[in-house]
């Protein structure tokens, strides 16, 4: 029996495959094993994020942020209190602001070190797996320590934050810095050196510098396409004008330099918290701010660099202790646009390679 | 951030485009009525010295007798930063799409279409995006009722053999 041609196979991926990294389900077209077509289904998780939002005062929302992007909830935090701040003209401590860089630099870390487990997870690289996370559950028991949750830390308040560390915290996040150098290599070593993982990541999936600029790609996957961009230098917020750190681009535009800046990203978040540590002064976590939130009219849009991209807050107020609307731009929902244009023409085996390392979290993406 | 070359050629592009600028908290706004959209965005796009050039987000907004679409823009390439609003009418949502500009407008246009029943012209595949296809209504709106779930059991017609 000979087949002539091979016919076109219509393939669901996902909301349960193992390589969905959440409750996301594509429907790929094949030919043979090369994609043809892929369109992206979301929309399973909607929680309604933006209409709960109306009908919550501004600082009853705060907990509801935590569930965007969960895999780095402080950053998600600080967005949105740092919005509202702007929006009411609130200066906080200085302590309050180095604490919430630590903080939110470790998140970048911990989310960081999940992106690089779970593309090495969906390459059937289990040990690469569970390196980086034991290494993330040092970061979790710091959470735990001064916010008493490990995944939805919730310790940014309108003002400053909620909680001091304690004092065991700073013995750990030392011992943690000094072996993150170990850390690193390990995961080279184990993972990204490794000839397999090169070989499916190296020259696969190019989003050209054109194509991530015209798709309004932000974060990690806009920078390892050569775009020097990072909200952090553009526009620098909190304090970090203060600290002396490099933005890592890569040219090579393909999966695994998408993979490899955050490797140097984690290096360059390192280099921040020590200087956070070094220059961290004394005094209140909290300025003064009424009971009762109440920002004048008004409008603001405020973004920060997040590990999955730029999350933008839009808040619109009209006087009252409720928001009259708040707008979420989150990072992923907008880098997930690439995937159909990237990773068309490649094996589907490359499909998971490439999605793998957008580094979906699809509590952003759905809302 | 003041940037007087940025508010000159804003305040030019508003002229021609028969627009409001306004500012909010250090923010330059461009207020545009519905039909201009795309020639108000292409207009940002080239402005020399200070283009703005990036799509950074595209929402809906509804303001009770109209509804508005919010487009944030700046630059990869520096500080420059506008938001311009489009003005659309509430019986009739109908606005040009941007995706020709941006394509990452897509998944965004979708989704204030989803939410808002604003309706993007010349868009590629503008179907819902978070909520089913025979879904009614548009949640975002700020008429759409939402009520509790013990209210909406009782209130919901069962349909036989169910």
């Amino acid at each position: 029996m000979t087949i002539e041609k091979t016919q076109e196979l219509v393939l669901n991926m996902g909301p349960q495959h193992p390589s969905m990294h959440g409750v996301f389900r594509m429907v790929v077209h094949l030919e043979g094993e090369t994609v043809t077509k892929i369109e992206p289904k979301l929309g399973y998780l909607h929680r309604g994020m933006e209409k709960l939002a109306e009908s919550r005062t501004y600082s009853q929302f705060i907990p509801y942020t935590d569930r965007l992007d969960y895999l780095a909830s402080p950053h998600n935090n600080w967005a949105y209190v740092q919005t509202v701040e702007k929006l009411m003209g609130v200066e906080i401590p200085e302590r309050a602001e180095y604490l919430r860089v630590i903080f939110g630099e470790l998140a970048r870390i911990a989310s960081h070190q999940v992106m690089i487990a779970s593309t090495a997870l969906d390459m059937a690289g289990w040990s690469a797996w569970s390196y980086a996370f034991r290494d993330r559950e040092r970061i979790l028991d710091m959470y735990e320590m001064t916010a008493g949750s490990r995944l939805t830390v919730n310790i940014m308040r309108i003002g400053g934050l909620s909680a001091e560390p304690p004092a065991e915290f700073w013995p750990a996040l030392k011992s943690f810095l000094d072996d993150t150098p170990e850390m690193l290599e390990e995961y080279y070593g184990i993972f990204l050196g490794n000839e397999i993982a090169q070989g499916r990541l190296k020259n696969i999936g190019i989003l050209s510098k054109e194509l991530a600029e015209n798709l309004s790609i932000t974060g990690p996957v806009l920078r390892a396409s050569g775009v020097n961009f990072d909200v952090r230098k553009a526009e620098p917020y909190s304090i970090y004008d203060r600290f002396d750190f490099n933005v890592p681009v890569r040219t090579g535009c393909d999966s695994f330099d998408r993979t490899m800046i955050r490797m140097d990203e984690i290096v360059e978040s390192i280099k921040i918290i020590k200087q956070a540590i070094r220059d961290i002064p004394e005094g209140p976590i909290m300025a003064k701010v009424p009971k009762v939130i109440k920002p004048p009219v008004g409008e603001v849009y405020h973004r920060v660099e997040n590990p999955k991209g730029e999350l933008g807050f839009y808040i619109v107020s009209d006087g009252t202790t409720k928001p009259s609307r708040v707008r979420i731009r989150p990072g992923t929902f907008i880098n997930i646009q690439m995937l159909p244009i990237v990773a068309l023409g490649w094996k589907i085996q490359d499909v998971v390679a490439i999605f793998a390392t957008l580094d979906a979290v699809l509590g952003e993406v759905d809302k | 951030m003041e940037n007087k070359q940025l508010r000159q050629h804003v305040e030019e592009l508003a002229s021609r485009v028969n627009g409001e600028v306004e500012e909010s908290l250090g923010a330059l706004i461009l207020k545009v009525k519905a039909p201009y959209i795309v020639e108000t965005l292409t207009g940002a796009k080239s402005f020399p010295d200070a283009p703005c050039d990036f799509l950074h987000d595209l929402c809906g907004l509804d303001l009770v007798d109209h509804l508005e679409v919010v487009y944030q823009l700046s630059s990869l390439r520096g500080p420059q930063c506008l938001r311009v609003k489009a003005i659309v009418e509430r019986e009739n949502p109908v606005i040009d799409s941007v995706t020709r500009i941006w394509q990452g407008a897509n998944f965004l246009e979708r989704e204030a279409y989803d939410m808002f029943g604003i309706k993007f012209k010349g868009h590629p595949n503008l179907k819902r995006i978070y909520m089913w296809d025979d879904f009614e209504g548009y949640p975002l709106r700020k008429d759409y009722v939402t009520e509790p779930i013990e209210e909406r059991n009782i209130m919901r017609q069962r349909i036989d053999g169910e």
